[in-house]
């Protein structure tokens, strides 16, 4: 042997070191560029807080022209659409998760997890595309909805796009729970359904939470499925077949447009918004998992 | 009153059960007479938990199980082939033969709605019966005075032996005509061995009861009729009479072991 036993340790723990050293520069990286993205917002936010621009930026309407700069409509806009989107997506996702565990036979539940994984691999402006031209003339000739471009037909296109979302987490979280436990109920004389319905619903029901916040926080986030098709009218969602616009649309279009100074202000603020939302859902997110990690029932306690 | 042997409980012949195409059991074959304590045998692996749950239709579970051979229990008299076509659904078999595992499987609820959430569910129970039921089964289990002042805890805050109890008190509320025990005794204490040895005892006139024991003493104790298990095959069958006498059956022990 070339190398004698204490200089393979010593080279060993030297590699160690390395790939230490070199974990600790990418968190580092990762956290300098997280913090810099929320000092930068906040430094362009700053001025609206100091010149007493936030009443006008937190306000009802956006006209730009007219010297109104509220962000207020694209606030309920994001919120209106996530909502639904999650509200059409959330029983379909859970529906499909429970059929999988427990219910379906093994091809078909195999059929629908390719599919749902499939799912997630389509970009997110083919979905948008496709609706442009299927949808939007659905909801324009038959439930004559202006132009078409509303937010029903947003928020139906978005709860596609965050179906296989919902359905990845809240799979996961099943397939956490220790098989013994449908063993068990089997056992007791429960039918497939009694055994979703009596036990894996509420040793689930922390997942189900974090499945639909995940599946809202992923709609909130997305930008494309609106701008393509809930029309972009800077308006309150009063109806499902109103136009309107999201923050993150909203931010997309301004920066492509407009220049203005109070308009580019905006911009920030609702950046800032979406910022603090995503964080306040991560947050949320990683207090539930703790309740969850201290119940006994899942396997890798 | 008389036994009448030519009337058996359940009947099991020639029985195999693969997992993912290795033979788990192997021409197993076993006649079942009521009023009798059974009790099972068998090194670790030999295949113990599996035959118990070959007997309500457990094992199909698992996806990777296959089974094959006859399985014929007396269910209101008539002795049903549970593997046949037209036999009783699934859930119904297992409510009425009912299984105690080897790991006691408590749900992630409170003591009290795991007594009784069975109950309400399967055989829709109301009010005062389920109460007066889950004191009935608790106590023949030893167990009621060690959680009446905690039924609303987590089930999963009892201790091992304790849920081990709670599990067979939650089988027989429901009323079973077969009690398939797996360990019933692993994780208990001498007094609460005692307790179950001898509900075992007292029950046998109504249920037919299987049980699985790991301890040879407790075999000898308890059973009335003894299957030695190694490796999937039934290597001994002993009786009463053969039980009592202590030579013979160390000697049989010892070729098997
Ligand atoms: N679900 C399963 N999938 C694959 N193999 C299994 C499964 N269940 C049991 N087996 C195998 O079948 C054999 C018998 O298992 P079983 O649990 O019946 O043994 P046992 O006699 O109860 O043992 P122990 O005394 O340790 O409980 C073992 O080799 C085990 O690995
Ligand atoms: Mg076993």
């Amino acid at each position: 042997m070339p190398f004698g036993r204490p200089c393979g340790l010593r080279l060993r723990s030297k590699l160690e070191r390395c790939i230490e050293r070199i974990l600790l520069i990418a968190t580092a990286i990762a956290a300098v560029a997280i913090i810099s993205i929320l000092l930068l917002l906040a430094y362009f936010c700053l001025p609206l807080f100091t010149s007493g621009e936030l009443g006008e930026v937190f306000s009802r309407r956006w006209q730009p022209f007219a010297g109104s700069y509220g962000i207020l409509p694209m606030c309920a806009g994001s919120f209106a659409i996530s909502l639904l989107a999650l509200f059409l997506a959330f029983p379909g996702a859970v529906a499909i998760c429970f059929f999988v565990h427990s219910l379906a036979p093994a091809p078909a539940a195999g059929l629908l997890k390719t599919l749902v994984h499939f799912m997630t691999g389509i970009p997110t402006v083919i979905y948008g595309f496709v609706s442009v031209f299927l949808l939007v003339p659905l909801m324009r000739d038959w439930l004559s909805a202006g132009t078409g471009f509303t937010l029903l037909t947003a928020a139906i296109t978005l709860s596609l796009l965050i179906l296989p979302t919902i359905v990845l987490v809240f799979q996961a979280r099943l397939e956490r729970i220790d098989p013994t436990l449908t063993l068990a109920s089997a056992a007791l004389g429960f039918t497939p359904i009694e055994q979703v319905r009596h036990v894996l619903i509420p040793a689930s029901a922390q997942g189900l939470l974090v499945a639909a916040i995940l599946g809202f926080g992923r709609a909130i986030g997305d930008t494309l499925i609106s701008l393509m098709l809930a029309g972009n009218a800077a308006q309150f969602p009063v109806s499902l077949f109103v136009s309107i616009r999201t923050l993150t649309a909203h931010i997309a279009l301004v920066l492509a447009t407009d220049s203005q100074s109070m308009a580019y202000r905006s911009v920030f603020a609702a950046g800032l918004v979406l910022f603090l939302l995503m964080g306040m859902i991560n947050l949320l997110i990683q207090r539930i998992g703790r309740a969850d990690n201290e119940k006994t029932y899942e396997k890798d306690r | 009153m008389e036994k009448v042997v030519t009337n058996p409980a359940i009947v099991v012949e020639e029985l195999c059960v693969e997992f993912s195409g290795k033979t788990v059991l192997e021409n197993v074959s076993l006649t079942i007479l009521p009023a009798e304590l059974h009790v099972i045998i068998g090194p670790s692996g030999s295949g113990k938990s599996t035959l118990l749950r070959a007997i309500n239709r457990l094992n199909e579970f698992f996806p990777n199980c296959r089974t094959s051979g006859l399985v014929r229990i007396r269910l209101d008299g008539h002795l049903v082939d549970i593997y046949a076509r037209d036999a009783p659904p699934l859930p119904e078999l297992r409510r009425r033969v009912a299984m105690v595992f080897q790991t006691p499987a408590v749900l992630p609820f409170s003591i009290e709605k795991n007594m009784t959430m069975p109950l309400k569910v399967t055989l829709g129970l109301r009010g005062g019966e389920l109460r007066e039921r889950m004191e009935w089964a608790l106590r023949q289990v030893g167990l009621w005075d060690e959680v009446e002042a905690r039924l609303l805890d987590e089930a999963t805050t009892l201790s091992g032996g304790q849920q081990q109890r709670l599990c067979l008190a939650r089988a027989l509320a429901l009323g079973p005509q077969v009690l398939l025990v797996d360990e019933p005794t692993a994780s208990l204490d001498f007094r609460a061995t005692e307790t179950i040895e001898q509900l075992l005892v007292d029950l046998k006139d109504r249920y037919t009861i299987i049980a699985v024991s790991h301890s040879l003493s407790q075999a000898r104790r308890l059973a009335d009729r003894l299957w030695v298990l190694r490796e999937g095959r039934v290597m001994q069958q002993m009786n009463r009479r053969q039980l009592q006498d202590a030579a013979l059956f160390q000697e049989i022990i010892d070729n098997i072991f």
